[in-house]
């Protein structure tokens, strides 16, 4: 095979795996903007608490890795309920910037949270040794990306059984259609609220594991950064339509793959931007739903 | 005073301009986390007309805040038909590919013996025209609050003015602004593009104070931050803004002495705040009170 149509047929790959974990984060952002129509600046934060509990745990027990894994969950659904109960439950009848805001102060608290653990700026993570690297063609498949992209896969798989074949999915889709029909039906918009956020912190968490699995060491600026990546991945795929965040993670992990391997490293956030700020450009009219 | 309590004084001035941006924006129903990028634009512009090509500082300010207005309105021409998220999406994107790119950009000219201008990720060193003009810091923070209070005067002004009325309209409903027959494009561009001009007179300000700029000065932190200065201080009027940034600096430096869990205490200060004011101190039920109580005053003595 000629060497560069490899590489882009490499890219390509990389991207789709990497992909996979941004559609992940672009979901969990989803369910909670779909719901409540305010930006959680606070959700990579959350993912970041229950990364550094899940890595403070597999230092101390390194052989337990399903309970390293039920700990960062567990971590990520306690912050991502405090980010409910202080930013959104409080401020419900207060102008959704208000909330936007709130969530930045909870980031700032959980982001200097985790730099108080008595750990050191980098954390390790757990990865999945064992798995085998597969070659299809003069494609390498790295167990890594392989075990990222067949996670994502599996979950988001499940969260759309759970959101479009089940009653509570219905609910939770009437709500992020109208709150006040959905109220008129005899829902509890608070309660769904609180679902929202449960169910975004465990997709949240899932990706975040997923991705750790891949990088193997996270810094305190993860939070940020996946918070700007979900917000981008919801963007592209048109700020609140599920199917969307899926088409919007696998674009956005192909193009930065794509600069990556075109033209190296500094090139993959700026290929990011300029996609996020072309989608922002060509946008039209109000965000679904959004009210005006 | 000393240095420290000069230093603290020139952060909350400066970044006064940049919350102002922000709240023009927010007014007119636009949240932007991306005023830090017309910041470091009007910061580099004004660095390189003193430093580069002598221009005395004035007419150097001048340039930043010309050069701030300009990407301010190419960018808000991108963003013309851009609402809400997105609008808010793509003010991050603009400030961060710009953050991206003076990472690349060197532009090193010989001034004298060394070799002066942006040199990328190593930033932009020797700003130097505010004290090798002969400035004192004490002098140079009065001018920055001078210019502070001439700012906040026109922009009271202005929103009272016709065009601030069609701000406010745009920013409650943007159908009806449009029905009464505002030009939405024009008000919308010159709105967006006055307040870069904002940023970048806060970015030349602080250019020459620190004489040195750095593509890290566009972190999104500033953005976010000058936003919650405006909501904190009170959208009722352009001064609580000031006030914001005051509190908040002043709040967090103050409470240095909590070291590592100085976020944490700050951070849920900032939350229970809200909850308990949600628009901000001087929001607009006080101002409106303040007002009613300064007419009645009034009306007592005359009586």
């Amino acid at each position: 095979m000629a060497p560069l149509l490899q590489i882009q047929l490499q890219a390509v790959v990389d991207g789709l795996m990497l992909g996979a974990t941004y559609s992940l984060l672009g979901l969990g952002f989803t369910l909670i903007f779909g719901v409540f129509r305010r930006l959680n600046l606070a959700f990579g934060p959350t993912i970041l608490v229950g990364i550094y509990a899940g890595s403070l745990w597999y230092r101390a027990q390194p052989g337990s890795l399903l309970l390293v894994v039920a700990i960062t969950l567990l971590g990520t659904l306690l912050a991502g309920i405090y980010v409910e109960r202080c930013s959104f439950r409080a401020l419900a009848r207060q102008a959704p910037v208000v909330s936007m805001i709130s969530t930045f102060a909870v980031s700032m608290q959980l982001q200097e949270l985790v730099t108080l653990l008595p750990v050191g700026r980098t954390m390790p993570y757990p990865a999945p040794a064992w798995l085998p690297g597969v070659e299809v063609g003069d494609v390498m498949l790295r167990p890594d990306g392989l075990f990222m992209w067949a996670g994502a896969t599996l979950l988001m798989a499940a969260l759309f059984l759970l959101l479009y074949r089940t009653r509570l999915g219905t609910t939770l889709r009437a709500v992020a259609d109208s709150p006040e029909a959905a109220t008129l039906m005899g829902v509890d918009v608070a309660r769904i609220g609180v679902i929202a956020f449960v169910l975004a912190s465990l997709v949240g968490g899932a990706a975040g594991i997923l991705i750790m699995s891949s990088q193997q060491q996270v810094t305190p600026y993860f939070g940020l950064w996946a918070t700007v990546k979900g917000l981008t991945v919801m963007l592209l795929g048109g700020a609140g339509s599920l199917s969307g965040a899926v088409a919007g993670g696998i674009v956005l992990g192909v193009v930065e793959s794509e600069a990556l391997w075109s033209f190296g490293g500094q090139w993959r956030d700026l290929a990011a931007y300029a996609l996020l700020f072309a989608a922002a450009a060509a946008s039209r009219g109000r965000v679904t739903g959004e009210p005006e | 005073m000393s240095d420290y309590t000069l230093s603290l004084l020139v952060r909350i001035g400066i970044e006064s301009f940049v919350a102002l941006s922000a709240y023009v924006l927010l007014l007119m129903g636009r949240i932007s986390f991306g005023q830090q990028g017309f910041f470091v634009i009007g910061g580099y512009a004004a660095g390189m007309a003193t430093a580069l090509f002598g221009a005395p500082l004035p007419l150097g300010l001048a340039v930043g805040v010309a050069a701030a207005a300009v990407a301010g309105c190419i960018f808000a021409t991108c963003m013309r038909r851009a609402r809400g998220l997105y609008f808010a999406a793509g003010s991050l994107a603009f400030a961060e590919l710009i953050r991206v790119a003076l990472l690349a950009f060197h532009y090193r000219v010989p001034v004298g013996r060394d070799l002066v201008g942006p040199a990328g990720a190593d930033g932009f060193r020797g700003i130097r025209a505010l004290f090798t003009g002969g400035a004192s810091v004490g002098g140079y923070v009065i001018g920055i609050y001078v210019t502070l209070g001439l700012t906040l005067l026109l922009i009271t002004l202005a929103l009272r003015s016709r065009w601030g009325e069609a701000l406010r309209m745009i920013g409650e409903d943007e159908i009806a602004a449009a029905t009464t027959g505002i030009p939405l494009t024009h008000v919308k561009t010159a709105v967006v593009t006055v307040a870069s001009g904002l940023a970048g007179l806060g970015g030349g300000l602080f250019a020459h104070f620190a004489t040195y700029l750095e593509p890290g000065h566009a972190d999104v932190m500033l953005g976010v931050h000058s936003l919650a200065y405006g909501l904190i201080g009170g959208l009722g009027t352009p001064l609580g803004s000031v006030l914001g940034a005051a509190l908040d600096i002043g709040g967090l430096e103050s409470f240095r002495f909590l070291s590592g869990f100085r976020m944490i205490i700050f951070g849920g200060l900032v939350v229970l705040f809200l909850i308990v004011r949600p628009r901000g101190l001087l929001d607009e039920v006080t101002i409106q009170r303040l007002r009613a109580a300064v007419r009645r005053r009034r009306r007592e003595s005359r009586a």
